[in-house]
């Protein structure tokens, strides 16, 4: 699998939101894209996702140009998503099913990813009656059970509290070793960006700023010198010409 | 739900109740407390009536005691009389109901799927939908004669249009990002209607639906009360010819019966449909 931004423009009645994006993803790489609000980051995952379709540019997956939404490209959405008339198990389900499998099928593929995010016991229940984790992980085993090569991520965890969001980050890393799949994920925490990605794209104002590669060993220390020294380098990259900055 | 109590959740676990167990609740008194203010007022009717049988405040015949309804009710009961009328009354908004329904989701359906349908329809029915539908029963009459037919066109008629209004809102309503995770999960046309557009606009039909219960009702009585010769509707207008005010009571008695119980039975089929909907001060605040 390979995922090629080239040259993306986008935008919306007159204001470019993506200025010439150009940027990969390898197998089984960790990307996370990393921007304040209104950087035209989640415009970018949607384009990836087939949602939107770029004005100028091409996003191609293996050299084949993306022309709309595929199960080979899962989804995880902030606000998770989940369809609020079935149950865990048959949110999860929904991908294999229609993709043809029969019901039966479907249901014993949704088994498999709801225990791979540990939350069998809560089959049954409706998205309703779960905490916000816990929707959140049905939306990642939802996205995984149709086999995707890339999982996009659009601020998955922004919602959640950070005891939760750390277990999540935790979580989502061993998933990701245990599947090597690839990952686009978007955040706009200096901190989880470092935490759980292989390269860091630093988006503003439509335009990937720069680009940081992460070498440290994986779970990653917080309190490594490096680890520190690159939460301040990209503070100081994101907030230097911009009144506001990131506390996170 | 069969999860040990002792397991620990991963997280701060908000279950509430599991699943279809929540519905079934142990009987109490205390949540049919709704009785008491209903048996206060017909005691109060009561005294009303044996007092002024005995002083004539005014004329007795006018106000009968619930117990001489009751009383009627025994008494056309044993005649066939009611069995008959609820029978044909029931068949009639029964038929209405379910045409007016069922051609209101469909309509829905097709306006909300194809603009041109929309762009057609959409000037028209506001035009026609606020007419109140009593009003065309004489023309319906006039058409269709005095049978079935016209009463039957007439409750689908006032059934159709809220239930249509709904439909559209409820389809039109649906969260964007839903669509958009079906179709990354490799949803096709069908998958995002039936399951996905539909039965979010499920809650919306049931609203529509309720609405257009009670001006059905009306339109039934109305419509039985000219040019008919059975159903509750008619009891009243045969009555009232022969000035015997006890049997329009146990018509209308017998009237709100039947709607509430058709009430009861919709809402019963929507707590069935809609039950993974969790809202409302209930669920808010527990007591």
């Amino acid at each position: 699998m390979h995922l090629a931004v080239e040259n993306v423009e986008k935008g919306y009645a007159d204001k470019r939101v993506l200025k010439n994006v150009s940027f990969g993803v390898d197998a089984h790489e960790f990307i996370c894209i990393l921007g304040h609000s209104g950087c035209g980051k989640s415009t970018l995952l949607n384009l990836v996702a087939g949602f939107l379709q770029p004005d100028r540019g091409s996003v191609t997956v293996n050299g084949i140009p993306v022309k709309g939404p595929s199960k080979s490209r899962g989804v995880v959405f902030q606000d998770h998503a989940l369809f609020p008339w079935y149950n865990v198990l048959d949110n999860i389900a929904f991908g294999p099913s229609v993709q043809g499998k029969s019901k039966a099928e479907a249901r014993e593929i949704a088994r498999k990813y709801l225990k791979l995010v540990g939350l069998e016991e809560y089959a049954d229940s409706y998205p309703d009656q779960l905490s916000g984790g816990m929707k959140q992980r049905v939306g990642i085993a939802r996205a995984l059970a149709s086999e995707p090569d890339l999982l996009l991520m659009d601020e998955p965890f922004g919602a959640l509290d950070i005891l939760t969001r750390e277990m999540m980050q935790k979580e989502l890393l061993r998933i990701w070793l245990e599947l090597k799949i690839s990952i686009l994920f978007i955040t706009h925490s200096v901190s989880e960006a470092v935490y759980l990605a292989d390269r860091i794209l630093v988006m503003k104002d439509g335009y990937v700023a720069e680009t940081f590669r992460v070498t440290m060993d994986r779970p990653r220390d917080i309190a490594h010198p490096e680890y520190a020294e690159l939460v301040r380098r990209i503070q100081k990259m994101l907030t230097d010409d911009q009144g506001e900055g990131i506390h996170d | 739900m069969t999860r040990p109590a002792s397991s620990a959740a991963p997280q701060g676990a908000a279950i509430a109740e599991g699943g279809k167990a929540a519905v079934r609740r142990p009987f109490r008194w205390k949540d049919r407390m709704g009785l008491v203010p209903i048996a206060v007022f017909l005691l109060v009717w009561e005294i009303v009536s044996t007092l002024n049988e005995s002083y004539e405040y005014f004329n007795p015949i006018f106000l009968p005691a619930p117990s001489d309804v009751v009383k009627e009710m025994w008494y056309l009961g044993q005649t066939g009389l009611i069995t008959e009328s609820i029978a044909a009354s029931t068949v009639r908004i029964l038929l209405g109901f379910l045409i007016g329904l069922v051609s209101a989701i469909a309509v829905g359906v097709l306006m909300n799927k194809y603009a041109r349908v929309e762009y057609w329809l959409s000037p028209i029915l506001n035009l026609l939908g606020p007419i109140p539908a009593l009003a065309l029963l004489p023309i319906f009459i006039i058409w269709f004669g005095i049978g079935e037919v016209p009463k039957v066109l007439l409750i689908a008629w006032t059934t159709f249009v809220p239930v249509l209004t709904n439909t559209l809102d409820g389809l039109k309503s649906v969260n964007p990002t839903l669509i958009r995770s079906a179709l990354s999960l490799g949803a096709k046309e069908r998958h995002i209607f039936f399951k996905v557009v539909f039965p979010s606009a499920i809650p919306s039909i049931f609203v529509g639906a309720q609405v257009s219960l009670g001006l059905g009702f009306s339109s039934l009585i109305v419509s039985e009360m000219m040019g008919a010769k059975s159903g509750l509707g008619y009891i009243i207008v045969d009555a009232r010819n022969y000035f015997k005010m006890s049997n329009m009571f146990v018509a209308i008695v017998l009237i709100g019966l039947e709607f509430s119980l058709f009430s009861y039975l919709l809402k019963l089929l929507e707590r069935r449909l809609v039950n993974w909907r969790q809202n409302g001060v209930r669920s808010a605040v527990e007591k």
